[in-house]
């Protein structure tokens, strides 16, 4: 390693640092109101603050996640967003204090948690009256929600401590730590997420199931996470380092994973949907009954043309995926699509007609402004390339390609 | 093109193609084994037990077509037999040829272009198997045609709300898309062929199969366009496919079978399957043609690490739906989970669990993934326990479902098995001629892995 | 004799680098009407001999919505008017049920288009060719590099154009008869 890598500083560029002040002041007003929100309509804000919650988590989340693929297939588009991505996985822990008061919220959210007398549907009482005993207990809940963070944050923390170690002199390559770890990591993520968007979400409505529902979360996960970083890395390119380091052909990377994760989740969203509206069984159909009429079905039209259709066009063209300041429009409009798809999974289990409130408005800019401002920070505290991973030349030396 | 490049001169792994060769030796190497090399006793030995495996299908069937499918193991409530569970295996196996080709070639691993020409006739060849299996199953075979929507006397249409129907449809246009792509990519290599061929009659047969091909740097560039396009196409193909395979069961609403997992858990389970044969291929055959400088200990490493991590997402599979089984409350689809573990097939189960879950994990370790002999053994385990995971989901779901008067066993009766060893005969005679009459690696793209391919300023 | 006796003249190369610098200089030196041959696809060769348009990916598009439309039209027509069958009580119109199908056929049309359509732009098959009469022709499949003028460039001359190849450096040049 030479001395070629210190031509230019590498930590990102002041502008981190007026966003992150910007993003906290956002954060802290828009947490007020929320406070507000919470004291005067309990419910409306604990059914915001889940959606919310999935939402912010699936980006750090899915960082972690296409990290651990970089850290197994290499590729120069990976080492650009590497610090973008593992700044955005170093918001966990933010994320597991942001979790406590959804715990303040579980007889408001899950049906499970309250008196089970008052419940209607006598199958689905004598189904509650098992599985609370076993699984779906407060207790089971916390115990999990423990479990999941605890291994998030082991596998961040690794991915962390040895990705500081490349910014200095090696003192040993850790290019196979990190594919030992990364193997297994993806895996554990794979379940955790599942189970956690099982505990979290599906059991909002505890008589349905969807064994490709984890999957869903995760390929919506990554698709937001993808998302962010093209948003980070078009904030960053206008000036140094990011301006000498991003490539078209990195961009045009970032724009076929985007691709690649909308098709997936298409694909996932596509086969629960026919496999159910086909089986049309009375405990399945329901979920689609719920989200497709009172208004609902618009959401999900909207979800088909502006999560799937469009981007997806617009995508298949070659010069709009190399073009980062044309890619950022899209990327920011399929974080928002991303959080309509979570809206429209989790919003119709409280309200039979499409209703937006003020707490669906407020709580995203609440948590985004704090949850922004901690990934700014992040950012500023490593520089935005490991200068002394052996495969961090392909972005520093692009002359060399 | 960078990284490929790179990928051959500097790694740490094993390279994709051993040092030392030229545009020259790579192409007489590979044209001399369908050129020059006499044909020896073991392929003639090996082509001829395929053969005469093909010839017992071939009467199998043709006693079939005498007697009807009563010969068969098939009975209500289990009418889908052997015939579906082949089907679903062989078709499973042919994913992989797509995968190597169009998968790694729009992710730019080069190392998959030394495998990629004999995995594509490998899915070829196991497509072809797998069509047989709903042909003679439809019981009146010479009337298969009506599975196509066609202007008829009758005025009958096919039912498109049948998922059956859609399996049609994606079955042969994977056949039909293989075939083009597997072609189009033969192409540069036939010309080649044609252009060293000694033998008269060779060089006419070649010659016309490539079509004149002279490779102008016009026709390069659309071929390529049309190539990677065409990559493009395949994979969301591929992955449709067996995604309707699973459609065939998960959109009825038999217990083990209606579950939404199961379109990627199938499409997984099949790249398993078809990584799994192209081991089981590619060992034996680099070693008796001495092509281990084209295939490497890094393709077979690779292969492990595709096998592994698609494993993986199949014991996801298996564990969310015994999980949701048991959480979703539903009695039926508890006792589907309890009949897979204590019914009369829980043997199946489990040597399944063993096959598919808990052997394979050995690839872990690096030593096993680069040990050809290992690797070998260890594929042909996997397709064992991809065989078996069929068995179970067909027979073991309908075998009980939700009437107990309803309940059954299945036999498959030799017919069923002379039939299903006798595909794997056609399959090994078809890749015996396969690899003495063309080119099994692709020449033009092993070409573009050499350091001089690549244009300096 | 035709009316073109002389076809165009062939240069050989040894590598693809000194090809796609022959092939620049050529055009620089004001030729029009050239081809480059070469045993793979070299990268920038097709830019250097003048080719820009590929139409290619205009004929798959063009397949695959064919192929998409074609697809959802007949199960419409089929199932909503030419043969309506209840089946479990869905409707005649079912497009949940028809999107596979549809999605099949447009790959399978545009993955037809795609390899029919790049032939007939290329003019394939097309078995025999001026080209294949210079017997060293039969190695720019295996290791070597060829670049033709063709002599109904304006500026060909026969001598000249001779003149100007030999200046590249090229390890022969023959004379390609028509």
């Amino acid at each position: 390693m030479s001395a070629a890598h210190n031509n230019f500083d590498l930590m990102a560029p002041p502008v981190a640092k007026t966003i992150r002040q910007r993003s906290l002041l956002v954060g802290a007003v828009f947490s007020v109101v929320a406070g507000m929100i919470a004291w005067k309509w309990p419910d409306q804000f604990f059914h915001a603050y889940l959606i919310s919650y999935m939402d912010w988590l699936g980006i750090a989340l899915g960082s972690m996640a296409i990290l651990m693929l970089r850290h197994l297939t290499g590729g120069g588009w990976g080492m650009v967003i590497r610090r973008i991505l593992g700044a955005a996985m170093r918001t966990l822990p933010l994320l597991a204090l942001l979790f406590l008061p959804i715990l303040f919220g579980i007889p408001r959210l899950y049906i499970w948690a309250r008196p089970l007398d008052s419940i209607q549907d006598k199958l689905l009482r004598e189904h509650l009256e098992q599985i609370t005993k076993t699984y779906l207990t407060t207790n089971g809940f916390i115990v999990r929600a423990v479990i999941y963070f605890a291994i998030w944050g082991a596998v961040a923390f690794f991915l962390t401590k040895w990705s500081a170690e490349q910014d200095h002199p090696p003192i040993r390559d850790n290019s196979s730590r990190f594919k030992a770890l990364s193997g297994p990591g993806l895996i554990l993520y794979g379940f955790t997420i599942s189970f956690a968007a099982i505990d979290w979400v599906m059991s909002i409505d505890p008589g349905w199931i969807s064994t490709i529902y984890g999957l869903l979360h995760l390929a919506g996960q990554v698709l937001s996470a993808i998302c962010f970083a093209v948003v980070v890395e078009r904030i960053l390119v206008r000036y140094k380092p990011m301006s000498e380091l991003l490539q078209p052909d990195f961009v045009h990377d970032h724009g076929k994973l985007m691709l690649t994760f909308i098709m997936v989740w298409a694909y996932f969203s596509f086969s629960q949907w026919l496999i159910i509206w086909a089986g049309n069984l009375p405990e399945e159909i329901t979920w689609y009954m719920k989200r497709l009429n009172g208004g609902w079905g618009y959401v999900g039209l909207f979800l088909v043309l502006f999560h799937f259709a469009v981007p997806f066009v617009l995508l298949l063209s070659r010069a709009f995926k190399r073009d980062v300041t044309r890619l950022v429009w899209l990327a920011v409009w399929l974080l928002v699509a991303h959080y309509v798809d979570l809206f429209w999974m989790i919003e119709p289990n409280f309200s039979k007609t499409f209703t937006v409130t003020l707490a669906d408005l407020v709580i995203p800019f609440a948590m985004g402004g704090l949850w922004m401002s901690y990934f700014f920070r992040n950012l500023n505290a490593m520089p935005l390339v490991p200068a002394y991973d052996a495969d961090a030349k392909q972005v520093l030396e692009p002359a060399h390609e | 093109m960078d990284e490929q490049t790179k990928s051959v001169t500097s790694s740490k792994q094993a390279p994709v193609i051993e040092p030392g060769y030229t545009f020259a030796t790579v192409t007489d190497k590979i044209s001399a084994i369908v050129l020059q090399r006499p044909t020896s006793n073991g392929w003639f030995v090996g082509f001829g037990i395929g053969f005469l495996l093909t010839m017992m299908m071939l009467f199998a069937i043709g006693y079939l077509f005498v007697r009807g499918t009563g010969i068969w193991g098939v009975t209500i409530p289990i009418g889908w037999g052997f015939a579906i569970v082949n089907f679903v295996w062989w078709i499973g196996i042919g994913h992989a040829g797509t995968l190597i080709s169009a998968i790694l070639l729009l992710l730019r691993q080069s190392w998959r272009n030394s495998i990629n020409r004999f995995a594509e006739a490998m899915t070829l060849f196991a497509v072809s198997c797998a069509g047989i299996f709903p042909l003679i199953h439809v019981g009146r075979p010479w009337l298969a045609y009506w599975l196509f929507p066609y202007p008829n006397t009758m005025g009958v249409w096919p039912q498109f709300r049948s998922p059956l129907v859609w399996d049609v449809f994606a079955v042969s246009t994977y056949f039909t898309i293989s075939l083009l792509f597997w072609f189009i990519g033969l192409i540069p290599d036939l010309a080649t062929l044609r252009d060293r061929s000694d033998n008269r009659w060779a060089k006419i047969i070649y010659g016309i199969l490539a079509m004149g091909w002279r490779g102008s740097a016009r026709h390069w560039h659309r071929y390529e366009t049309a190539y990677l396009l065409l990559a493009g196409l395949a994979t969301p193909l591929v992955l449709s496919v067996h995604t309707v395979v699973s459609f065939d069961f998960a959109v009825g609403i038999v217990p083990g079978w209606h579950t939404t997992i199961f379109p990627p858990y199938f499409v997984a389970g099949a790249i398993y399957s078809g990584f799994a044969m192209v081991l089981m291929l590619a060992i034996p055959i680099r070693k008796l043609y001495g092509l281990e400088d084209f295939i490497t200990e890094r393709h077979l490493e690779n292969s492990a690490k595709v096998m592994l991590a698609t494993g993986l997402i199949v014991a996801y599979g298996y564990v969310i739906e015994a999980f949701m089984g048991w959480y979703s409350g539903n009695r039926y689809d508890a006792f589907t989970l309890w009949n897979r573990l204590h019914g009369p097939y829980a043997f199946f189960y489990y040597m399944l669990l063993a096959c598919n879950i808990v052997i394979p994990q050995v690839l872990w370790s690096k030593k096993l993934r680069t040990s050809p002999v290992w690797l070998f053994f260890i594929s042909g385990v996997v397709l064992v326990g991809m065989w078996l995971e069929r068995f179970i989901i067909v027979v073991v779901s309908l075998q009980r479902d939700f009437l107990n008067s309803s309940w059954g066993m299945y036999y498959p009766t030799r017919w069923d098995w002379m039939t299903y060893i006798g595909t794997i005969g056609m399959f090994l005679a078809a890749i015996f001629l396969f690899v003495r009459i063309l080119p099994m690696i692709s020449i033009f793209e092993m070409r573009t892995l050499l350091p001089e391919a690549e244009v300096k300023e | 004799m035709k009316r073109t006796p002389v076809y165009g003249l062939m240069a050989e190369f040894d590598s693809a680098t000194a090809l796609v610098a022959a092939a620049h200089r050529t055009r620089e030196a004001g030729y029009k009407k050239m081809d480059a041959y070469s045993p793979f696809p070299v990268e920038g060769l097709a830019e250097a001999v003048g080719f820009h348009h590929d139409e290619v990916p205009l004929v798959v598009l063009t397949g695959g919505l064919i192929g998409c439309l074609a697809g959802y039209g007949m199960q419409y027509w089929i199932s909503a008017i030419s043969y309506p069958l209840n089946i479990g009580g869905k409707p005649y119109h079912s497009w949940p049920a028809f999107i596979v199908v549809t999605f099949e056929m447009t790959i399978l049309f545009a993955g037809i288009a795609a390899v029919f359509g790049m032939l007939a732009l290329n003019g394939l098959p097309m078995p025999n060719h001026p080209v294949f009469n210079v017997p060293r022709f039969a190695l720019a499949t295996k290791d070597r590099f060829f670049l033709i003028v063709f002599s109904s460039d304006p500026k060909y001359d026969a001598a000249a154009t001779r003149q100007f190849l030999e200046s590249l450096g090229p390890r022969s040049l023959s004379e390609v008869p028509g």
